[in-house]
């Protein structure tokens, strides 16, 4: 991202893009103000917090000590952990598959399943908590493993719920890849599994990367699955449930309602940076390609 | 394909009629033992499920120690405790009435949930082995009502949740006043605070805290809901209702607490504003002494009972408090009570208030810890002088969960409806909640 | 039928060719790599759909579901029930018009943001992403609390700034509204930016320097050559903000304290809620959950038909 600029500008020296460039970064301090006042109330001192100063001389690690302090949180965090990755890890290869199938394969009823998978990102949540229960429930009785208070149905449960969205974005990235190149495979006589995987995730992992992202930030937030799924096994338990401690509309411990927040964002944001070359180029290098 | 289509939406429709949506498996409520015959396993883990407070180390002190207690008493018994967040707190509970297998044994939970949850069949009934137990008799009985749902009993009381006025001694005696003696009296020297010390709230109350405004209803000489056979109707319509609903709005105004701050502040924000040293009074609870303490007012604080429409008498206060009970799907019935009766028995209940201010049960173990510390003592004399419940009704959780009180209040303090209009709207929503 | 409803952006360079004599082969292939998606979704979402549809049929609520009381058939009383509460309606209404906002807000933002990157050099552009990756990492409870903390009425910044402390941002109606609104823009315009932005820096240069050496001026080439072409995206961008902000529910319940003095911030997933999930009447929560589904679909077919009849073309 760093080496793009727009080329129509290249050799000009616009008066206008001083000013402009001052707007950008006058914006960008504007966005990331409430982040900052985040990380700074975490780090201010009890007696602080409720003062609008916008710095501290005194920064003081007792919010996070309160977070990090509290019960198995090292287990949450870990558990969270495995929960995203697997969600990030399934949702890129079927949502990479699916893509596949709906933009570069012709067959009836294509466009119901578009439709369908919008129509799946319209569904109130909180009211499928119920009927998923009971099919979790009934399938623990002869998977165990599967069953309610086990990590692995809310790896399938966050991955459902993100692939829509996921294969929709991702449709892109994979309809980007000229045709020629599809057909001189074929002239070479590649199979269609090996085009898939030779010619096509080579070009289509930049966006998978960047469409994963969601995926992520999708199973790292969720709450009301793991509440639901996960009631009564304290070792299974999520990042989300842990931080709901703080959250708590009666009296706000602002301080570390800050920390968990602060806590709860940096893995999501160091994803995003790492991730964010392909966010934001992937896909016009895709389509340049 | 007309025809193919409606034959689709046909066998769909028959389908969606046919088997019904899922449901658990029969859960009927488990005949417990009589004669003294120990129902379920004597040894295992025993799952606990109690609540998370704000400060939550001392409450687990004092329970570890019970765990250890009784740990050494039962050979091959585990006590395993979990601390749930009040917030999100239904979804377990729901999710352990749901799933038999992975129940928990032993919960703490608020008395004002206790219908919904009895109607689930997510509770034991203790009726026989409570009323057996010895230590039964001195628990105070308008609180061990509040255990009960249709002469059943699911839970011990472990401790009991009364509030009364809060006051800063420092401005009463800079502006000559005194503690208020009628609920007339209280608006009027809250007005009369805030006119002299225009940054301070002459009383800090909230649109959302229903508890402060359910003792003015009952004061007035109102109900919430009046019960006939199994049928509940809302009271809010009657005149006496009215008034007292009319009279705590009065204190949501701007000469007293202006609605900008107020209307949506509940139980504990309003004692945060108090403690905060925002408010010159507030209505709190004997389980708000540490926040107090805790604020700027420390030292320049008293407690008296919230005083009634007349001189010399009290506004009834809501009894809340948390009970212990045992799961219906426990399957360590009779180990499951013993450990509640000792949790919930009156050395634990002692060193529960030790350790959290927790006011007990028991009627002896409360006005001893009364003589002792003078701090509890307009809070037992105010419990001791009649409390007052929600209706013990499933409806009650919906009534809750659908703000319809607090809506009523906030519309007559912003001034947006009539008393009458107000209360209207909401004995409508409430009769509709109870199946009327 | 092969026409797609909303292609994803760079379809409009490459349209896969079309040969049906494939078609047959095609399909067999789309089968095999559509299976494990289909399953997962098949059994997890379409299953629960379906049953939620059925448990809007049925007088359900919590002791239904742990099996303490025998279910009862109701028919469409749940929705009879919906439609004849004026809240609804009210509530209705005032969720389209805050998620309008937000989408419109959300698209401005966005779109005015994505351009204005791709005019400066790369030091503030980077810290104008960073800040917006940022904002978009941050979870949605986080982001609730952190805007409530800046606008407290005592203790908040802003207020400070502006010197009216006291002043209560999320008593006024529209007020509050209007706070939620902007914490929703904050969050969701990253995702609108950059996926703009990919689509701008997409238009290869000629394009626009044979349109500028034509003579066309810079709003006119604008608006005649890079807003056609960044159409399609903006159509995915706004059907997923459409989504996103009509299923809003973290911000409102927290910001506005539970859906505001008396109820007046209310937006339809707060009102599911609390008329139905927190009392636990999940027969009326699951018909609410049905009528909003349809809804969504209801405003995403007129979109995408007034879209199309204004001549985009997938």
């Amino acid at each position: 991202m760093a080496t793009v600029s727009m080329p129509l500008r290249k050799k000009r020296r616009s008066p206008g893009r001083l000013v402009a460039e001052i707007v950008c970064c006058v914006i960008a301090a504007m966005v990331a103000f409430p982040l900052y006042w985040m990380v700074l109330a975490a780090f201010k001192p009890a007696g602080e917090i409720q003062s609008a100063t916008p710095w501290t001389f005194a920064p003081s690690l007792e919010s996070f000590e309160r977070v990090l302090g509290s019960n198995g949180f090292g287990r949450y965090f870990l558990n969270s952990t495995i929960v995203a990755i697997c969600v990030v890890a399934l949702s890129m290869l079927l949502s990479f598959l699916s893509a596949i199938a709906l933009t570069r394969f012709r067959f009836k009823g294509r466009t119901v399943l578009l439709v369908m998978l919008l129509v799946a990102q319209m569904v109130p949540v909180e009211a499928l908590t119920i009927p998923l229960f009971f099919m979790v429930q009934q399938v623990g009785t002869s998977v165990p493993a599967f069953g309610l208070n086990q990590l692995a149905p809310l790896v399938l449960v966050n991955l459902a719920f993100s692939l829509p969205f996921a294969i929709w974005m991702l449709r892109g990235f994979v309809a980007a890849v000229p045709a020629e190149l599809e057909e001189a495979a074929a002239l070479d006589g590649a199979s269609r599994m090996r085009f898939t995987w030779q010619v096509l995730f080579p070009l289509v992992a930049p966006g998978l990367v960047a469409t994963s992202v969601l995926a992520f930030i999708h199973a790292w937030n969720d709450f009301l699955f793991a509440q639901t799924l996960i009631f009564s096994d304290v070792d299974n338990r999520v990042l989300p449930q842990a931080m709901r401690v703080f959250y708590k509309p009666e009296e706000l411990d602002w301080g570390g309602i800050m920390a968990g927040a602060t806590l709860m964002t940096i893995p999501v944001l160091i994803f995003f940076i790492f991730v964010q070359r392909h966010l934001a180029s992937g896909i016009s290098g895709a389509v340049k390609g | 394909m007309k025809i193919k289509g409606l034959l689709a939406a046909a066998a769909v429709g028959a389908l969606v009629v046919a088997c019904g949506p899922p449901q658990a498996a029969n859960n009927q409520p488990q005949q417990n033992g009589n004669s003294g015959q120990p129902v379920g396993e004597m040894t295992g883990e025993l799952k606990v499920w109690l609540f998370q407070e704000a400060s939550n180390g001392p409450k687990e002190a004092a329970v570890n120690e019970a765990k250890q207690e009784f740990e050494a008493a039962h050979q091959g018994v585990k006590v395993t405790v979990e601390y749930l967040p009040t917030d999100g707190r239904a979804t377990r509970f729901n999710g352990a009435f749901n799933d038999k297998n992975s129940s928990p044994d032993v919960a703490e939970f608020g008395n004002t949930d206790l219908a919904g949850y009895a109607a689930s069949n997510g509770f034991a009934d203790l009726t026989n082995d409570i009323a057996a137990w010895p230590d039964s008799k001195d628990l105070i009985p308008s609180v061990l009502d509040t255990a009960k749902v249709k002469n059943k009993t699911f839970g011990i009381p472990w401790y009991t949740g009364t509030r009364a006025l809060y006051y800063r001694t420092d401005v009463f005696t800079e502006l000559g006043l005194q503690p208020p003696k009628t609920l007339a009296e209280l608006t009027e020297t809250a007005r009369r605070i805030r006119q002299s010390k225009p940054d301070l709230y002459g009383v800090a109350v909230g649109g959302k805290y229903i508890y402060a405004a359910f003792p003015y209803i009952w004061a007035n000489g109102g109900e919430l809901a009046k019960q006939d056979g199994d049928k509940w109707t809302s009271g809010l319509t009657d005149p006496k209702a009215r008034a007292g609903l009319k009279q705590y709005s009065e204190l949501l105004k701007d000469d007293i607490c202006p609605p900008a701050a107020c209307a949506q502040l509940t139980g504990s924000q309003s004692v945060a504003q108090f403690a905060g040293g925002k408010a010159a009074m507030t209505i709190g609870g004997d389980f708000n002494r540490k926040a107090v303490e805790a604020g700027v007012v420390k030292g320049k604080y008293a407690v008296v009972p919230l005083p009634g429409t007349e001189a010399g008498k009290l506004a009834p206060p809501f009894a809340g408090g948390n009970l212990l009970g045992v799961f219906g799907a426990s399957k360590k019935y009779t180990l499951s009570l013993e450990f509640i009766k000792l949790l919930g028995g009156k050395k634990y209940q002692q060193k529960m208030y030790t350790a959290m201010g927790n006011l007990p049960t028991f009627k002896d173990v409360q006005e001893q810890v009364a003589s002792a510390d003078k701090f509890v003592e307009p809070f037992v004399k105010a419990a001791q002088s009649g409390t007052k419940f929600v209706p013990a009704t499933p409806a009650w959780t919906k009534i809750d969960a659908q703000n319809i009180i607090p809506t009523a209040i906030q519309q007559v303090a912003t001034g947006g409806q009539s008393v009458e209009a107000a209360t209207d709207a909401a004995a409508g929503e409430m009769n509709k909640a109870f199946g009327n | 039928m092969t026409t797609q409803l909303a292609p994803a952006a760079p379809d409009l360079e490459v349209q896969a060719p079309r040969r049906p004599a494939r078609k047959k082969r095609d399909g067999r292939a789309a089968a095999i790599y559509l299976l494990p998606a289909g399953i997962l979704l098949a059994a997890l979402m379409a299953y629960p759909l379906f049953q939620l549809v059925q448990i809007s049929l049925y007088d359900y609520n919590q002791p239904q579901a742990s099996g303490a009381e025998p279910l009862v058939f109701i028919g469409a009383d749940n929705y009879i029930e919906l439609f004849g509460d004026t809240q609804f309606w009210s509530v209705l209404v005032s969720t389209i018009l805050f998620a309008a906002v937000c989408v419109v807000g959300s698209l401005l933002v966005g779109t005015g943001l994505a351009v204005l990157a791709t005019r400066v050099r790369a030091i503030p552009r980077m810290l104008l992403f960073l800040a917006a990756l940022g904002a978009w990492a941050t979870p949605a409870m986080a982001g609730s609390y952190v805007w409530l903390f800046l606008f407290d009425a005592n203790f908040g910044v802003v207020n400070e700034v502006l010197g009216m402390q006291g002043h209560s941002w999320t008593f006024e109606r529209f007020s509050a509204f209007g706070l939620v609104a902007a914490e929703v823009i904050w969050c969701s315009f990253p995702f609108v930016m950059v996926t703009m932005y990919a689509g701008i820096k997409n238009i290869s240069s000629e394009i626009i320097e044979a349109a500028q050496l034509d003579g066309a001026t810079w709003r006119r080439t604008a608006t005649q050559v890079i807003l056609p072409i960044l159409k399609p995206l903006l159509v995915i961008a706004t059907i997923q903000s459409i989504i996103w902000d009509f299923k809003l529910f973290t911000q409102i319940y927290v910001m506005t304290n539970g859906g505001g003095v008396a109820g007046r911030n209310l937006v339809l997933n707060v009102y599911t809620y609390q008329k139905a999930f927190a009392g636990e009447e999940y027969g009326l929560g699951a018909a609410i959950g049905v009528v909003m589904t349809v809804l969504l679909m209801l405003i995403t077919v007129v979109y995408l038909r007034t879209q199309r009849r204004s001549g985009w073309q997938p």
